[in-house]
């Protein structure tokens, strides 16, 4: 999947994770896919519910290795 | 979230209530939802310009401080600066102040200061309240 942008919040814990995309996602324009990489076990739910709550598009999540990843797509 | 608004009443003042407060604060303001936090009695403690660098974890539970390192949790400070980096609104209260003998200039950059009174103004639309 092409992304517009890469956001690597590995190591991060909650709440950074969110807070993180959220900024990288304001960079970006509407339609563009955000990557974001993970190990916050509690960034598999929280990552989809802020999608939910922010109108954005979780396109696909993964797992390997304890990496979470998610790609996002702005509304 | 957008069009949601909350409320946070933080009224105590150890580290775990600082997290309690910031970290839903900061989740709230990350999802577009616009917030208000009003700190009072000990809750002052969480945006006192000295003492919220240096909260004290609760009694007995010294030994999380390893965890906290262990987490790699952000720091007080830290999450202070990104929740009025996001706009939210953080109220000390003006009698607790007056008790502890407090000024605004006694606190970080940015606070408002007011009553019971502003806080209600604040809330009485929200939807959702909580209390820490």
């Amino acid at each position: 999947m092409d992304a517009a942008k890469v956001l690597d919040a590995k190591g991060l814990a909650c709440p950074m994770p969110i807070v993180k995309t959220k900024k990288a996602m304001e960079e970006l324009n509407i339609g563009d896919v955000l990557e974001v990489h993970a190990t916050d076990k509690g960034a598999k739910s929280d990552l989809a519910a802020w999608t939910k709550s922010s109108g954005h598009e979780l396109l696909k999540d993964t797992e390997e290795d304890d990496v979470l990843k998610f790609w996002i797509k702005k509304a | 979230m957008a069009n949601t608004k909350v409320a946070v009443i933080a009224a105590n003042g150890s580290l775990f209530d600082a997290y309690k407060v910031f970290n839903i604060a900061s989740a709230a303001a990350a999802s577009d939802a616009e917030v208000g936090i009003f700190f009072t009695f000990e809750g002052l403690n969480l945006i006192h310009k000295e003492a919220h660098k240096d909260l004290p974890l609760p009694e007995g539970k010294e030994h999380f401080q390893e965890g906290f390192k262990q987490a790699n949790v952000p720091s007080i400070e830290e999450l202070v600066s990104m929740a009025k980096e996001m706009n939210v609104k953080l109220i000390g209260c003006q009698m607790t102040m007056d008790v502890m003998n407090l000024e605004k200039e006694d606190f970080i950059e940015g606070i408002e200061v007011g009553g019971a009174a502003t806080f209600m103004e604040y809330a009485k639309d929200a939807n959702i309240t909580l209390s820490f």
